[in-house]
């Protein structure tokens, strides 16, 4: 327990907490409320089959709702696949028009990837090739979607699930370019460096010293497993001391705008961790970034 | 660089079904001859095990005894568009699994299927029929449990309707 006891030192700055919810758990988010300021919904599990046509969850909608003042709501995809060749995903836009014209958010976000060839699910996302190509591409999309919905937009940094393709871009020099150009914000997903530097000798150091932090707004926190000696992004475990104490010094020493820390976890995972673990776990990220 | 020739080359690489050839760039065949695809691939098959052990316990638990679990999901992962929503694996799983040659798989997904329908408000009555009795079989993947004594064989059906209590009912199947 000592380890996990030792990141406890508060960062200088206050960031809010934020959670995953998936909804059909109405204990679970009893327990979270009073612990965290948002909500992260994604639309993709909070959906169903109707009529042979995905649409929200009434039921959960009703839950989001009832939420009122406790929490803001914040949306995050991942299956609008936005560095798709083709174009991005239609239903998943068609769920966010539907999400957005009943509940208030604060933001909403995706993954810098794609998820879909030809209409073909790939099962995992695929970081794009940093390519001024791509690039050009991913910025008329971001700026249409900025356009559309007249909110915030960010977008996560994925894990490198296999070599990365010659580019013209570093990961962070990718990302400086798309937030110069487009203004979205980011989020940085703590964890993901995490398992990139595990299964690539990914360079944090240098990467966080190359990215321009203005602009990450939130920052993602979770734990998956290691398999083969590669870490997995799955989000089925409490987070590890080093994943907090990351955030927390890019929180202290860069990343000053950011508004928000999430712990993701998956709700297949809710059973094995139980909500008081869950709510222990928030609670400790509370007394790690919350002044 | 071609974006999209790249990407159906990728979406190719995960599914199995794109040999690389020599004209094809370095890059393709560093991944195809990467340990990452395969951890990859690997990736794809837990985050399904996990939706699919919360949301066809039965079916799951099965092919799990049978140690079938990991080489059927792997084929039904490259020979399916698995959709992101979640809430489709199961149903898509389970449908793919009716006409398994292992009769029971295809007994138990044909139930779990016909169950979580009616549970959704199908309004359809469906009738799955068994060659062993069904509820010490249904108990046993229900609770996790090994069965402990030889299952009797045998014509059974269970008819599955929203209209039963408890949404299903067994029936000792009855000649002529």
């Amino acid at each position: 327990m000592a380890a996990r006891i030792n990141y406890l030192t508060q960062a200088n700055a206050s960031v809010a907490i934020g959670a995953t919810y998936e909804g059909r758990d109405p204990a679970l988010l009893e327990r979270m409320l009073p612990l965290v300021d948002y909500i992260e919904v994604t639309l993709e599990t909070i959906s169903e089959v109707n009529d042979h046509e995905i649409s929200l969850s009434n039921e959960i909608m009703s839950e989001l709702k009832n939420i009122g003042k406790a929490a803001q709501i914040i949306v995050h995809g991942v299956s609008l696949s936005i560095g798709s060749h083709e174009g991005w995903s239609p239903t998943y836009l068609r769920l966010l028009d539907d999400f957005l014209e009943q509940v208030d958010v604060a933001w909403h976000s995706e993954h810098l990837a794609y998820t879909k060839v030809d209409g073909e699910h790939l099962g995992i996302m695929l970081a794009m090739p940093k390519t001024n190509e791509a690039l050009d591409m991913v910025c008329e999309r971001v700026s249409a979607i900025q356009e559309r919905y007249k909110l915030p937009f960010l977008l996560e940094n994925i894990v490198h699930v296999i070599p990365d393709f010659p580019s013209d871009y570093s990961d962070a020099g990718f990302l400086n370019a798309l937030t110069n150009r487009t203004g979205c914000g980011l989020i940085l997903d703590v964890y993901n460096l995490e398992c990139d530097a595990h299964n690539h000798r990914f360079d944090i150091p240098a990467f966080l010293s190359e990215l321009q932090p203005a602009n990450v707004r939130e920052l993602h926190v979770a734990c998956g497993i290691e398999h083969n000696g590669f870490l997995l992004d799955v989000h089925s475990q409490l987070t590890r001391s080093s994943t907090v104490e990351l955030a927390q010094q890019v929180v202290q020493q860069s990343a000053r705008n950011a508004q928000v820390v999430v712990y993701e976890f998956m709700p297949e995972a809710v059973p094995g961790l139980g909500h008081n673990a869950i709510a222990e776990e928030l609670g400790r990220l509370r007394a790690a970034f919350r002044n | 660089m071609d974006l999209a020739a790249h990407q159906r080359k990728l979406l190719g690489l995960f599914r199995t079904s794109y040999q690389v050839c020599a004209d094809d760039d370095p890059y393709i065949h560093r991944v195809a001859h990467s340990k990452d695809l395969e951890e990859g691939r690997r990736n794809i098959l837990l985050w399904r095990i996990y939706v699919l052990e919360r949301t066809c316990v039965l079916t799951v638990t099965l092919l799990r005894r049978r140690n079938l679990l990991e080489e059927t999901l792997s084929s039904f992962i490259t020979q399916n568009n698995i959709s992101p929503f979640r809430e489709t694996q199961a149903p898509a799983f389970l449908e793919a699994l009716t006409g398994h040659r292992d009769r029971l798989i295809a007994s138990v997904a044909q139930f779990e299927l016909a169950l979580m329908k009616v549970r959704q408000g199908d309004p359809c009555s469906y009738v799955v029929l068994w060659n062993v009795e069904p509820s010490t079989i249904l108990n046993s993947l229900a609770r996790n449990i090994p069965l402990e004594d030889e299952v009797p064989e045998g014509a059974y059906q269970i008819l599955i309707s929203r209209d039963i209590p408890g949404q299903f009912q067994i029936f000792a199947a009855t000649c002529g």
